[in-house]
């Protein structure tokens, strides 16, 4: 594992150097910043609309540091030849493909917490009230942001970088599909298309932006259960991302 | 070749996997006792239903809503929506550990099998 950390660590200070990361923080923050400045027409409980959409905004911006951070990690190391000198001899290639994912996770759950920070900031400049459960909300973006940052780095083996960003997408926005909304893709096969939502991963397991925007209260066991469940699903996403990755012939 | 053969793996597992063939919402599976208490609107349009004049209607509509008192504990119309969704349905929290597992399983499957060597 000192291998893995260690790579993580270069991986990590790799993405920081790179602008892609602080122009998609900027976008988030700047998106953010636009949603408080939306006049309320003194319409009541405008916190919730900026919580909720804020919350929502965070949201798209894991997707988009998934994109930004991942998508181009492998296809460049392999262009470059960094890539053939590193699984040669020091790593193997799941401790490339976790050293790679380790450090982006980290960066991308960094730069979550910024804007969840300046979420706060924009509500407090607003006069508006911070929730509580702000954090556990963000968590689980994180946690949603991770899975979609596995799936970046599935794609990635055998996908270039612009065919990635519409397959993250695609798979981005079905997860967000109920049964019967990913069913009624396809009504004729309902049995076929209940199996497959059965193997997709359920987004909603991570959205708790409503109950917090209405002062409802989350259990702890359910945000530990989100929790076990999102990684798991990071986890498997990996096992097939290394399972193409092995199979895939470096010359 | 290993690849494929470890994802065609996983989804036969998943499908086979007994009991979670196939995939619901939480509304098909939700207890009686969840539904009544998310869906309890119709009381209230019961009373216009065998009205004949559609803006009679909306007028009793608006002063029912108007001084309309649930009682406590007791969930507003239309919000089924809010309510069918997994923080507040603790039915299925043992289904989503149950996914999380298999999922665990087979990542570990997954990485094992692909990872062994051919020997000559």
């Amino acid at each position: 594992m000192r291998a893995v950390y260690t790579f993580s660590l270069m991986t990590l200070h790799m993405l920081f150097r790179r602008r892609t990361l602080w122009g998609i923080l900027l976008v988030i923050l700047i998106a953010l910043a636009g949603i408080a400045s939306v006049p309320s027409f003194d319409v009541s409980n405008q916190g919730r609309f900026v919580l909720d959409f804020g919350l929502f905004g965070i949201e798209l911006g894991s997707l988009l540091l998934a994109l930004g951070l991942a998508a181009n990690l492998y296809p460049r190391d392999k262009e470059t030849r960094t890539l053939m000198p590193l699984v040669a001899v020091p790593l193997s290639r799941w401790q490339y493909l976790l050293g790679r994912f380790f450090g982006a996770a980290i960066v991308q759950a960094a730069a979550l917490l910024v804007t969840c920070l300046g979420l706060m900031l924009i509500l407090l400049f607003h006069k508006l009230p911070v929730p509580g459960d702000l954090l556990p909300a963000t968590l689980l973006i994180i946690v949603e942001g991770w899975f979609l940052l596995s799936t970046v780095f599935f794609f990635s083996f055998f996908a270039s970088p612009p065919l990635n960003w519409p397959l993250t997408t695609m798979l981005f926005i079905v997860s967000q599909m109920s049964v019967s909304e990913f069913t009624g893709l396809l009504p004729s096969a309902p049995g076929l298309m209940r199996v497959l939502r059965m193997i997709l991963p359920h987004a909603d397991v991570f959205h708790i932006k409503d109950p917090i925007a209405h002062g409802f209260s989350i259990e702890p066991v359910y945000f530990l259960i989100a929790v076990f469940y999102g990684l798991c699903y990071s986890a498997f996403m990996l096992s097939l991302a290394l399972a193409v990755f092995r199979g895939r012939d470096l010359k | 070749m290993k690849s494929v053969i470890a994802m065609c793996f996983s989804a036969v597992t998943l499908v086979f996997f007994t009991g979670c063939r196939t995939d619901y919402d939480i509304e098909e599976v939700a207890p009686a006792e969840f539904l009544e208490s998310s869906g309890g609107g119709e009381h209230v349009h019961e009373e216009f239903a065998a009205a004949e004049d559609s803006s009679t209607v909306d007028e009793h509509m608006e002063e029912s809503h108007a001084g309309h008192v649930h009682s406590t504990g007791a969930r507003n119309h239309g919000t089924q929506w809010f309510f069918n969704q997994p923080w507040a349905a603790p039915f299925v929290w043992g289904k989503l550990l149950r996914d999380a597992v298999i999922f665990l399983l087979l990542a570990v499957a997954v990485f094992v099998v692909t990872g062994r060597r051919k020997r000559k």
